[in-house]
């Protein structure tokens, strides 16, 4: 039972920073319907970014997120606008290949700069746990997990409260609409890009304490970020969230219960049951 | 004669939503029944239950005698009916003839007899001049005429027409009500989703009006259009006849 | 000429269209690729040659279903791994020759695609690229994870392949010309069948599949039937191009043959040659495959005897582009989507195209 406990806490805590990498792509997919799969690979950048900062001027991860979310905001913006902006509108199989395409030269730009070398990123509290209860909790990702709480509660306060957020909701629910009330749709969505890449990126600024950081690394965000989005339905910023807490808790679960090395095809078998039986998932409206 | 079509106490519910409600007609052979009734009414969807898209929530629906409900729509075209769309579904990559093809490949496995029989109903619908170009290359209104072409290569019994003649000009209309009269020659039964009443009117034997999912009248066009209940569904407008 | 007889001579059937001379490219470099062994004896080029084939192969038969039935998988590493596993398996655990082995391996994934296609198949657009991913890395984590089995991610090693036997003809699969013939003779035959489908009634309504999956339902098209018939198509064809791979190569490993890196090959192949055209999967392995070895293995270029040995090419190849291939792909992908969404096909048809005055 103890054992239970701490598989579920420890997948609860990942779960949040799998809740924001889900929030983002959920605020793409909203916005937008363009399926990123380069979000993975922009947590990958904000790993890398953490990681600079940290060997070259000491600055912590925690700390340098102040830097990683600008800086990804803008590489996400500058994506959208020099490449995705070209594809909406059409087929989606192309939206697909395009970030795919994205996603190949990000980590092979990584790869270019850094060679395929895992790199470690260990601070003093990196290995350092406490423990509650008799269940042991790691400090980077007891506090990833406050941060991205707090991150995500000020998206959502951001989404509900301004006016910002208010045409971002609107172009998110019915884009001609919004464009007929005179809502910059383009600006929008290089809006709802940006933030979302902003907030992969301080995910996995979040992550590199705890993480081995290689150019590849972001490839298993990609496809799980996808598995919350459907979970939580897409779209639904709420969703996302508790569907990023309840896919860690499969996680290792399935570790502790199956195997490590089967715990990641637990989350894709459930996928696969998602996508069969509840597409909209669990917060979401069904898209038509 | 026994009917071609028959639906008894058909509804189609979504969750709370009645699309369609306890609704009950026949259809004659060689007949041209129009369907009217304002937007929302349930027209699609209820020709979308009909074909098989999706089952009825109760009912029953009768085609050439045989009980079809929940069988799928290929199985129904194959069976003799077939639906055109409202919102047009032309395969834009593939040229005008080869749409109509895939039509006449319902019956057929060999290009050649499909191409004759697709270039027929070309001719048919006046756009045989078109074959080579891309369907996605079409304004509307050929559009709308390709579609029926498709349709009528599968040799259908029964042909649903959805809105055929929406965003079409008054020229065009004219040529579609012709088309859709010479159907009749050929033996086609039709029933016909329309808003332009005045069309409607002019060329159906029989007329439905659909209003909220239930039936509201079923008779000849000059009865409906004088039926106090059908003029109010419209909004108080006269329908003219 | 007058322009007049010039405009009659341009309309006769004897010219052709732009399509048909990038057809008559191809089909002189086949000529080409048919004497080759015969004139080169580098082996290094024969090999090079054998992965181009497979890639051929490989494309050819994702085409049917996600060119012509517009059903983009990102799965097909699945198929692949299965046809690799399978042959390999059975000729190391159970002695069986891997000339049937092959066609066993064939058979597994032809059945193995029916189950994912009953499943995946409902799903459209991109739900069921997600699904397809989904399958095929569950496939591989499977693979990683039964060591008892598969061997894990040690992967396997095979020795040699025993000779085939053909009544009294003993063809011996020691160098690389028996893998090259072979190889070639079943990208023509992916490329013929590819073409029979084409010009078939199958290849009409795959297409209209691909179109418009409710208006093709509408018209009398069983969906399901059909895309599980491009599906068992694809697969079966992949697994076997998994399977020559697996023997041609060696070693075997799940990251290898089940990894998303080889899905993405194979779509690229599609996409940059032009997707959904006879000709595509050819183009694209043209390019991707000699840019992917050289890049991969730049020493390659020295025993093809175009650079010295010591040539600084080599040098910064190796230093700095070492597995640059993967940004490459990546590059290509980018470029062809938003400059040349026909790929290359298209492309050659346009500089090939004759000027023609167009009607209206």
């Amino acid at each position: 039972m103890q054992m239970f406990f701490q598989a579920a806490i420890s997948g609860i805590l990942m779960g949040g920073v799998y809740a924001l990498i889900g929030i983002g792509l959920t605020l793409i997919f909203g916005v937008m319907q363009v399926i990123n799969f380069a979000h993975g690979d922009l947590v990958m950048v904000g790993m890398y970014a953490a990681w600079l900062l940290f060997s070259h001027f000491h600055v912590d991860p925690f700390v340098s997120i102040l830097l990683t979310g600008p800086l990804l905001f803008l590489l996400g913006a500058l994506l959208q606008r020099a490449f995705i902006q070209r594809v909406i509108g059409e087929a989606q199989e192309n939206q697909i290949l395009l970030t795919i395409g994205l996603g190949l030269l990000l980590s092979n730009t990584a790869m270019l700069a850094f060679t395929s070398d895992y790199q470690l990123l260990t601070t003093s509290y990196s290995s350092k746990a406490f423990t509650v209860a008799g269940v042991s909790m790691s400090v980077p990702l007891f506090f990833a997990f406050i941060v991205t709480m707090l991150v995500a509660l000020a998206l959502y306060l951001f989404l509900m409260k301004t006016d910002t957020g208010a045409a971002i909701r609107a172009t998110a629910q019915d884009r001609e609409a919004a464009q007929l009330m005179g809502i910059n749709v383009t600006r929008m969505s290089v809006l709802a890009f940006g933030l979302g890449s902003s907030l992969a990126g301080i995910a996995g600024a979040l992550i590199a304490p705890t993480y081995y950081i290689f150019p590849q690394v972001g490839h298993a965000f990609t496809l799980k970020s996808f598995v919350i989005v459907v979970l939580g339905g897409m779209g639904s910023v709420v969703g996302a969230s508790i569907g990023g807490v309840l896919i860690g808790m499969v996680e290792s679960l399935a570790a502790l219960y199956l195997a490590s090395g089967l715990k990641e095809a637990v989350v894709f078998a459930l996928f696969l049951l998602l996508l069969l039986f509840r597409p909209s998932g669990l917060l979401g409206r069904a898209r038509t | 004669m026994t009917a071609l079509l028959e639906l008894k106490q058909v509804s189609k519910t979504f969750g709370g939503l009645r699309a369609n409600w306890n609704v009950s007609f026949s259809v004659e052979p060689r007949s041209i029944t129009g369907l009217i009734g304002p937007n929302g009414a349930g027209k699609t969807t209820l020709f979308s239950c009909i074909t098989g898209y999706y089952p009825p929530s109760s009912g029953e629906v009768v085609f050439q005698g045989q009980r079809i409900n929940g069988r799928r729509p290929d199985e129904v075209c194959r069976l003799g009916m077939v639906r055109t769309w409202q919102k047009v579904r032309p395969m834009a990559k593939l040229t005008v003839l080869d749409n109509v093809m895939v039509g006449a490949l319902l019956r057929t496995w060999s290009l050649k007899r499909a191409r004759a029989l697709a270039e027929e109903q070309l001719h048919a619908v006046g756009l045989h001049k078109q074959a080579s170009m891309l369907a996605g290359a079409l304004p509307i209104g050929q559009r709308k005429r390709l579609e029926v072409a498709r349709a009528l290569a599968t040799q259908p019994a029964l042909l649903l027409l959805d809105e055929v003649m929406g965003g079409l000009n008054p020229a065009e209309s004219n040529e579609m009500i012709a088309l859709i009269l010479t159907l009749r020659t050929r033996g086609i039964t039709l029933v016909v989703i329309e808003h332009d009443v005045r069309a409607i009117m002019a060329v159906s034997d029989r007329v439905l009006v659909l209003n909220s999912g239930e039936l509201l009248a079923d008779g000849a066009p000059r009865e409906v259009a004088e039926n106090p209940a059908v003029v109010e569904a419209y909004l108080g407008k006269r329908v003219e006849s | 000429m007058s322009s007049d007889a010039r405009g009659l001579a341009r309309a006769s059937k004897l010219s052709l269209s732009a399509g048909q001379r990038v057809g008559v490219i191809v089909g002189l470099l086949c000529v080409v690729f048919a004497f080759l062994p015969f004139i080169v004896t580098k082996p290094y080029l024969l090999h090079m040659g054998v992965l181009l084939f497979l890639a051929v192969i490989q494309g050819q038969a994702w085409n049917i279903l996600g060119g012509y039935a517009g059903q983009h998988s990102l799965g097909h590493a699945a198929y692949f791994g299965l046809g690799a596993y399978t042959t390999v398996m059975l000729m190391e655990q159970n002695q069986i020759s891997p000339f049937v082995g092959i066609w066993l391996g064939v058979l597994v994934a032809a059945v193995v695609s029916l189950l994912i296609g009953a499943i995946t198949f409902r799903l459209r657009g991109p739900y069921f690229v997600l699904a397809s991913i989904s399958v095929a890395e569950i496939i591989r984590l499977l693979a990683l994870h039964f060591k008892d089995v598969t061997r894990g991610a040690e992967g396997f090693l095979i020795s040699s392949v025993p000779a085939l036997h053909l009544g009294p003809i003993e063809i011996d699969f020691l160098g690389k010309r028996p893998f090259y013939f072979a190889a070639f003779t079943v990208a023509l035959i992916t490329t013929a069948l590819s073409y029979a489908v084409q010009q078939s009634k199958i290849g009409y309504y795959l297409q209209a599949v691909r179109e418009d999956q409710d208006a093709a339902h509408s018209i009398g098209i069983n969906l399901q039937a059909y895309k599980c018939l491009a599906l068992v198509i694809s697969a079966g064809f992949t697994a076997w191009a998994g399977g020559f791979y697996a023997l041609f190569v060696k070693f075997i490993d799940p990251d290898t043959v089940f990894g998303l890196d080889v899905s993405v090959q194979i779509l690229l192949t599609c996409i940059v040659g032009g997707i959904g055209t006879l000709l595509g999967p050819a183009l694209g392995a043209l390019v991707l495959v000699p840019l992917s070895e050289i890049l991969r293995n730049p020493k390659g270029l020295v025993q093809l005897g175009l650079v010295a040995s010591d040539s600084s090419i080599v040098r910064v190849i190796e230093e700095r582009f070492s597995n640059a291939h993967s940004f490459v792909y990546g590059l290509l992908l980018v470029v062809i989507i938003l400059f040349a969404p026909e790929g290359l096909f298209g492309v050659l048809k346009r500089l090939l195209g004759p000027a023609r005055v167009r009607q209206s």
